[in-house]
């Protein structure tokens, strides 16, 4: 008997069950499958399939034996059904507009799972509930071919907990490096998403943009054995940058910025989360002074470094650099 | 069908018959496209689940799904009445998509994600607490996705303050919403401008005050489409060279639209209409960038859209500071 059709019908013995079924009564049942062999032989293909039913949140268990009824096992029904959500119109819709605008963008993690839940949540919904049309162009960059497909090795790396082995490009080496990463998650940051793991590598947790994995393969040895352990305090926040200056490569230094003209109201959009003045200046964070002074460069001439010095310096620097570079291009 | 997909395959079987049973007589192509499978699997699925039931496999005891007049009918069976309960992971994948709309709705959101942790089967709740803190997208969509998601879905025109590079000031227009879109990790908002009376884009970023009107508005039903941010028409394109420390970073925003050049460096295209934009695009990359030069009809670019009169002005800000 195929194995599909054989946990179904597991599933649909258990869920007519009014007792617990005894290994015996299931042997019986299944006399092809369960009663060939060795016993513990079919011992072991049984809790293959309990487990494969399990993953799929099937509340399989064990029950001792009582006064009146044999050992043996149950599928709780309760806990079985899918009850009604009592979804509100509103609370629908934005599960399912963000729902479907994440699955159509092509490049969600678990798409599949995803595709599961909304399914499931519109199951007592009826047809179409009203969602907002929403369209989410997710990855950021030009080939995305890969990227759908690496998502979702990656995901599925990430709950069963197998290390990965990556080529990971760095465009700032500009070299490809072999690397073995224990996955702890994927972040979504302006349109692109980083992988961040530790790196058996450099011996620490690293941040990795997906587009720039060039080769992965995940770990396909015990698939049920977790590799490693994700630390416990553990933050994926921590790691990634929202913004230019968040990239953790250097002590925090606290650049105090000043705008000016039309771009002092836009301080505290510019600069999210940073203390502002109400008179344009701004007191930023930076990890990636590099990145900050950047980004300030972009603002304009509106946009001035206050301090430290060393900031200052530097901008300057890089304003100048860039002055030279664009010398009699006009 | 591959032997790995018994996972996939189980948790659609376990879905399709009480999603039969509920909606019965949809024709097979709704099933199949309600289920993200062409018609052929899923009258394969169908041949299967005809052979599944109860041991010891009486009559009674099969899955009773058939198709009538192209239309798929199952026999009411209490033991597939509803769906299984959500998985850990299917619970995070949804929890996480929905937080790219978090601004948008963040009472309607909380609630929805609290109602869906309860009905996680017990052994799947503390799974699904550790798992999504493994899949973060905070931060995602912009204020303002709020406010205007629900103009969308009530069809109320929105007043707002939109700030022109172009001319660099802000001005009032009267939108009809319709849709919303990020691209390029931007947040763009498409709607029938009043103000300007045809289709445009709005940047989300650059919207300031924004506010619901009362006035309904008859949705269109097939949206004039909008151009891409990237394709506008009549807009003249600008070249710009980035050197070989740059080049790297703008292939892969770029992809095969690059034109590599000697030494490791390469020349993208990029619209001209906004020489704001392009010199701050141009100014993100630092030192790293080469030149901007023009293409195109008319050399009027030449002058404006090199960087000269705006970097003048910037090297003069941080040298006096």
């Amino acid at each position: 008997m195929e194995r599909t059709e054989r946990l179904l019908d597991l599933v649909a013995l258990l869920l007519d069950a009014k007792e617990p079924l005894t290994w015996k009564q299931i042997r019986a049942a299944f006399p092809d499958d369960y009663a060939q062999g060795s016993v513990e032989a079919t011992e072991r293909k049984f809790e293959r399939d309990k487990a494969e039913l399990l993953e799929l949140g099937i509340p399989i268990k064990y029950t001792q034996a009582a006064e009146d009824v044999d050992d043996g096992y149950t599928l709780d029904k309760d806990a079985y059904y899918l009850p009604k959500l009592q979804l509100g119109p509103d609370e629908m819709a934005v599960l399912y507009a963000a729902g479907s605008a994440a699955l159509a963008s092509g490049a969600f993690p678990g798409s599949s799972d995803l595709a599961h839940a909304l399914r499931k949540i519109g199951f007592f919904a009826g047809p179409k509930p009203p969602a907002p049309k929403v369209r989410l162009e997710l990855g950021g960059v030009a080939e995305t071919k890969d990227l759908p497909a690496r998502l979702d090795a990656l995901w599925s790396a990430i709950s069963d907990r197998k290390f990965i082995e990556i080529d990971y490009f760095s465009p700032r080496q500009k070299e490809v490096t072999h690397r073995r990463v224990d996955p702890y998650g994927l972040a979504l940051r302006r349109g692109l998403w980083s992988l961040v793991g530790y790196c058996h590598l450099r011996k620490g947790v690293r941040t990795f943009h997906v587009h720039r994995v060039r080769e992965l393969t995940v770990n396909t040895k015990n698939p049920k054995t977790p590799d490693y352990q994700v630390p416990k305090d553990f933050a994926l926040d921590d790691y990634v940058a929202s913004f230019p200056w968040q990239h953790r490569f250097h002590p925090r230094v606290d650049v105090e910025l000043q705008l000016k003209g039309h771009l002092a109201a836009l301080a505290e959009k510019s600069f999210p989360g940073s203390p502002t003045s109400g008179d344009g200046k701004v007191t930023v964070a930076a990890t990636d002074l590099e990145g900050l002074l950047r980004f300030v460069l972009s603002l304009g001439a509106d946009a001035r470094v206050l301090g430290p010095p060393e900031a200052v310096k530097r901008h300057r620097e890089m304003a100048e650099a860039i002055s030279r570079l664009h010398q009699g291009s006009s | 069908m591959p032997a790995q997909d018994v996972h996939g395959r189980l948790r659609r079987l376990l879905f399709l018959v009480p999603y039969v049973a509920q909606n019965p007589g949809l024709p097979v192509d709704e099933v199949a496209k309600a289920l993200g499978v062409s018609r052929d699997a899923l009258l394969e699925e169908l041949d299967l689940l005809a052979m599944v039931g109860r041991p010891p496999f009486q009559p009674d005891d099969f899955v009773d799904i058939y198709v009538e007049d192209d239309k798929v009918f199952v026999d009411l069976d209490q033991r597939f009445s509803a769906p299984p309960r959500l998985t850990a992971a299917e619970g995070v994948a949804l929890a996480a998509a929905a937080e790219l709309l978090r601004p948008a709705a963040t009472d309607a959101l909380t609630q929805a994600l609290e109602k869906l942790e309860k009905v996680l089967p017990d052994g799947a709740r503390e799974r699904y607490r550790q798992m999504a803190k493994q899949l973060d997208l905070a931060l995602e969509a912009p204020q303002g996705l709020a406010a205007l998601s629900q103009a969308i879905v009530e069809h109320r025109e929105v007043e707002l303050d939109y700030f022109t590079s172009g001319r660099n000031q802000t001005e009032k227009r009267r939108v009809q919403p319709h849709e919303l879109f990020s691209h390029r990790g931007q947040w763009y908002l498409s709607g029938h401008c009043l103000s300007r009376g045809d289709v445009r884009l709005f940047r989300l970023d650059r919207i300031g005050a924004l506010e619901l009107t009362e006035q309904r508005f008859e949705a269109p039903v097939n949206p004039k489409a909008h151009a891409m941010p990237s394709e506008r028409h009549g807009a003249e394109q600008v070249r710009v060279r980035f050197n070989a420390a740059a080049a790297p970073y703008v292939a892969e925003r770029f992809g095969s639209e690059v034109q590599w050049l000697e030494g490791g460096t390469l020349e993208v295209k990029v619209l001209g209409d906004s020489e704001r934009w392009l010199t701050q695009w141009v100014l993100s990359f630092g030192e790293m960038p080469g030149c901007t030069s023009p293409s195109g009809p008319g050399g009027r670019y030449r002058k404006q859209q090199t960087p000269s009169k705006p970097l003048e002005g910037l090297h003069r800000a941080p040298l006096n500071s």
